[in-house]
C-alpha cells in the first residue's frame, strides 16, 4: 500500500513539475475558411509581401498573426469553397468555428435564424467603425440594423484580356482593348476574332462552376433594369431581359466562339497558355494572370489587360458581392473573446495585403491609399465599384439559388435544353426553394 | 432460478449491450427519421407538421425522379460489368503461385483508396484537356470525349471510376468461394474427360452461386447509395445527369436546408435498399432449398 501511495504522489509530482515547464496556457481559437490549401508552398512563411493569391495570402497573414500573437493559439481549418453545407452541420452539431469566412450574400441565411453573433460591439472593441467600411461592403455586412461581419473586399466579375491576341484580332485602338458596346458588336467581334486568330473569344469555366453563367446572367439582366426577384418568395428568371442574356451566350456556344467542356482549372490554364481572348471570371484571378503577365517566357507575357464587364445593354451594372468574417453563435471566454478582437484588428490592418488578390477593399482608407491606387490595373477596375449591384437583402439562400439557376441555365447555353424552358424550370425550382423558407 | 431461465439471461447478458447500442445508434435515428420526414424542418430546430406533403414533392419533384433514374443507370453500369470483372479475375487468380498472390494484392490496392484519391486519379485520366485520355485521343488525331462535362458520358465515367474502386472486395469473395469447392469434383470431371468449359459451367458457377448473389445484391445496396464519386467528379452534373439520390439528398439537407424532404428521400431511398435486401435474402433462401 505504501508503495502504491509513493506511486500516485510520484505521478502528481511530475504531471505538476511538467504542467509549469508549459509556460502559459494559450487561448485558443477556431477559425475556418475557404480560398484553398497551399501549406505545402506557404504553410510556414511569414512574409504577407511575397505571397501570392488568394490562398497564399490568407495563410501568410494568418501565419504572421500567430507569430505576432504567441500567446493565441489559431486553430485553421480549411473547407472546400465554399463551405457552407459543413458550416451548417457544424452549427447543428452545436459546434462551430470561432471565426469563418463567408460570402455577405449568404449572411442572412445564418443571421436571419440567429445563428451569428452581432459584431458591432467586438468591431468597435477593435477600433472598426462603420464609418471605416466602403459603402458596398458596409451593405454587405448590415443586417436588421447591425454589422453581422467584418467586411473584407467586394468582388465581383471582370473581362481579362489576352492583348496580343487582341491586336491580332485588330481589336486594339490606341493601346487599349476595343470591348463591344452590344450584344450584336460582341458576335460580330468575336466571329472576327476566331477567324483572324484561330482561337475562341471566350474562354468559359462551364463544367462544375454554376457561379460563372449566374454571374453573366445576373448582371446583364439588372444591366436591362430587369427585377430578378419581384419579393422574397418570387424571382423572376423567365422573362423578355432574361432570354436574351442566355441567348447570346447560347450563340457564342452554337458558333465555338467560347473554349468548351472546360473546368476553373481547365479554363485557367488555357487563358494562361494564350488559348482564347477573354476570360470573364473575377476579380480573385487578377493577382495570378498579373504574375503571369509580368514572367517572360510565357504564352501570356506582357499582354495581359483586365475590364469591368462591357455595356452590352441598358446601363452599366455588375453583379458583386464580397467576403466578410463573422463569429457563428457559441459560448465564448473573455479571453477567446479577446483573441478575436486582435485577429480582427489584424485583418483589417492588413486590408491592403488581401487587395493584391485583385479584389476591392472593404476599406475606405484603403481604397483611398496611394499604395492600393500603384498597384497594376486598379484604375481600369476601379468602375466596378461604383456600378456594383448585389441582390436585394430579402434573397435567402443566394448560395442554394446560384447552384439551382447555374445548373439551368448551363443547361440552356450548352443546349441540353431550350432557353425558355430552362429560365421557367430554374424559377420554378427557385420559388419552390423559398417557398420552404420559414 | 432454473437453468432454462438463467441460460436465458445469461444469452441476454451477452446481446444486450449490442442491442442496447445497436437501439441507440440505428434504431431510434431511423425512427427520427421517418418522424423528421413528415415535418418541414431546417437544421436548427424549426419543425411543422406537414403529413404526407414532403412524399408528394418528391413523387413530383422531376429532379427526384432524375436522381433516381441516375441511380438505376448507374446501379446496372457498375454492378453487371463489376460482377462479370471480379469473377473472371478471381478464376484466373484462384491458384498458389507466387505471381497469382502478387496480381491478387495488386487488384485489391485499388479498394483501399479513398474516395478522393479515386475520383483525382479518375480526374487526371478523364478531363478532355490534358488528362491520359485525351493526350492518347489528340495524339491518334481524334477528339478528345468530354467525359465529365457531356450528359451522354458522365455516368460511364462515373461507372468506370466506381468499378476500378471496388474490384477487391467482390474478387476476395469469389475466392473465397472458389477455395470452397472440393476438389475431388474437378477430381472426377477430369476422369470423365469434362473440358475446362464444361467444368466452369457445370461445376465452378453452379458452386459459386450463392456467393454470385451475394456480390450482386451487396454491390446493389452500395451502388444505390453511390455519393462521393458523383460529387467529387462531376458535381452531379452538367445539369443534373449525373445526380445519384444521395447527392441530392445531400444538397437538400445541407444546401438548401430542407431537412423534412430530404429525410422524406432518404426514407424512399432506404425502402428501395431494403427491398433489395428482401429479394436477396429470398433467391439465396432459394437457391438453398435448390441445393439441398
Amino acid at each position: 500500500m505504501k508503495r502504491l501511495r509513493g506511486l500516485v504522489a510520484g505521478l502528481v509530482l511530475a504531471a505538476l513539475a511538467g504542467g509549469c515547464g508549459t509556460g502559459p496556457k494559450k487561448t485558443e481559437i477556431t477559425l475556418q475558411r475557404f480560398f484553398g490549401e497551399c501549406g505545402a508552398v506557404y504553410g510556414h512563411s511569414i512574409d504577407v509581401g511575397a505571397a501570392e493569391g488568394e490562398c497564399g495570402i490568407v495563410t501568410t497573414l494568418i501565419n504572421r498573426f500567430q507569430a505576432e500573437n504567441p500567446d493565441i493559439q489559431v486553430d485553421v481549418n480549411v473547407v472546400a469553397w465554399p463551405g457552407y453545407p459543413q458550416l451548417t452541420a457544424q452549427i447543428a452539431a452545436g459546434d462551430p468555428p470561432d471565426l469563418v469566412t463567408m460570402h455577405q450574400s449568404v449572411i442572412s441565411d445564418y443571421q436571419g435564424r440567429g445563428l451569428l453573433e452581432p459584431m458591432d460591439g467586438v468591431l468597435g472593441e477593435a477600433g472598426i467603425g462603420p464609418e471605416a467600411i466602403t459603402p458596398a461592403g458596409l451593405r454587405g455586412v448590415t443586417k436588421a440594423g447591425h454589422l453581422y461581419g467584418m467586411a473584407w473586399d467586394t468582388i465581383g466579375g471582370l473581362f481579362h484580356v489576352n492583348t496580343r491576341l487582341f491586336a491580332q484580332a485588330g481589336l486594339i485602338k490606341d493601346g487599349k482593348p476595343i470591348l463591344p458596346t452590344s450584344a450584336d458588336e460582341l458576335l460580330v467581334q468575336a466571329r472576327q476574332f476566331k477567324t483572324r486568330t484561330g482561337k475562341p473569344y471566350l474562354v468559359q469555366s462551364e463544367v462544375s462552376d454554376a457561379a460563372s453563367f449566374v454571374r453573366n446572367f445576373y448582371g446583364y439582366v439588372m444591366a436591362q433594369g430587369g427585377v430578378l426577384f419581384a419579393d422574397r418568395r418570387h424571382s423572376r428568371f423567365a422573362t423578355p431581359e432574361g432570354a436574351r442574356v442566355v441567348q447570346l451566350f447560347r450563340t457564342i456556344e452554337q458558333e465555338k466562339l467560347t473554349t468548351l467542356n472546360q473546368d476553373t482549372p481547365a479554363a485557367i490554364a488555357s487563358f494562361m497558355n494564350g488559348e482564347g481572348g477573354i476570360y470573364p471570371t473575377g476579380t480573385w484571378m487578377i493577382g495570378a494572370f498579373d504574375q503571369e503577365a509580368k514572367t517572360t517566357g510565357r504564352p501570356l507575357s506582357g499582354a495581359y489587360a483586365v475590364f469591368p464587364y462591357p455595356h452590352l445593354w441598358g446601363r452599366d451594372a455588375a453583379f458583386v458581392d464580397g467576403h466578410a468574417w463573422v463569429m457563428p453563435k457559441r459560448v465564448r471566454t473573455a479571453a477567446e473573446r479577446a483573441a478575436v478582437v486582435r485577429f480582427l484588428k489584424f485583418m483589417a490592418a492588413h486590408n491592403f495585403d488581401w487587395t493584391r488578390t485583385g479584389h476591392l477593399p472593404a476599406f475606405r482608407a484603403v481604397y483611398a491609399s496611394p499604395e492600393f491606387r500603384a498597384l497594376p490595373h486598379r484604375s481600369d477596375i476601379a468602375p466596378l465599384a461604383a456600378i456594383g449591384v448585389q441582390l436585394p437583402g430579402y434573397v435567402q439562400r443566394q448560395s442554394a439559388i446560384q447552384g439551382l439557376l447555374g445548373e439551368e441555365l448551363t443547361s440552356a447555353v450548352t443546349g441540353t435544353k431550350p432557353v425558355e424552358r430552362a429560365l421557367r424550370d430554374g424559377e420554378r425550382r427557385v420559388d419552390e426553394l423559398l417557398d420552404q423558407i420559414p | 432460478m432454473t437453468g432454462g431461465r438463467r441460460d436465458r439471461l445469461a444469452g441476454f447478458a451477452f446481446v444486450g449491450p449490442f442491442l442496447a447500442l445497436y437501439a441507440f445508434l440505428l434504431i431510434y435515428p431511423l425512427f427520427m427519421g421517418i418522424g423528421l420526414s413528415f415535418h418541414r424542418a431546417d437544421l436548427f430546430g424549426a419543425r411543422r407538421f406537414v403529413g404526407f406533403e414532403n412524399y408528394a414533392r418528391a413523387f413530383a419533384d422531376p429532379i427526384a425522379w432524375q436522381a433516381l433514374w441516375n441511380t438505376f443507370k448507374l446501379t446496372v453500369l457498375i454492378v453487371l460489368p463489376l460482377t462479370a470483372i471480379t469473377l473472371a479475375l478471381a478464376l484466373a487468380l484462384n491458384r498458389a503461385t507466387r505471381g497469382a498472390a502478387i496480381f491478387r494484392g495488386i487488384f485489391f490496392a485499388s479498394s483501399v483508396l479513398s474516395v478522393t484519391i479515386v475520383t483525382l486519379i479518375w480526374r487526371f485520366i478523364l478531363t478532355p484537356d490534358a488528362g491520359l485520355v485525351a493526350k492518347i485521343v489528340t495524339t491518334l488525331g481524334g477528339t478528345p470525349p468530354p467525359f465529365l462535362s457531356d450528359p451522354n458520358l458522365t455516368i460511364p465515367a462515373l461507372a468506370i471510376t466506381t468499378i476500378w474502386w471496388s474490384v477487391g472486395f467482390p474478387m476476395m469473395l469469389f475466392l473465397a468461394g472458389l477455395q470452397q469447392i472440393p476438389a475431388d469434383m474437378y477430381e472426377a470431371a477430369a476422369l470423365d474427360n469434362a473440358g475446362p468449359w464444361t467444368r466452369l459451367f457445370k461445376i465452378t458457377l453452379p458452386s459459386l452461386r450463392r456467393t454470385l448473389i451475394l456480390v450482386i445484391m451487396l454491390q446493389t445496396a452500395a451502388q444505390l447509395q453511390l455519393f462521393g464519386q458523383a460529387q467529387l467528379l462531376t458535381a452531379g452534373g452538367p445539369s443534373g445527369a449525373s445526380r445519384p439520390v444521395v447527392l441530392l439528398i445531400f444538397e437538400v439537407a445541407f444546401g438548401r436546408w430542407e431537412l423534412g424532404y430530404a429525410a422524406a428521400l432518404a426514407e424512399l431511398l432506404f425502402l428501395l435498399v431494403l427491398s433489395v435486401t428482401f429479394i436477396q435474402y429470398w433467391a439465396v433462401g432459394r437457391a438453398a432449398k435448390e441445393e439441398r
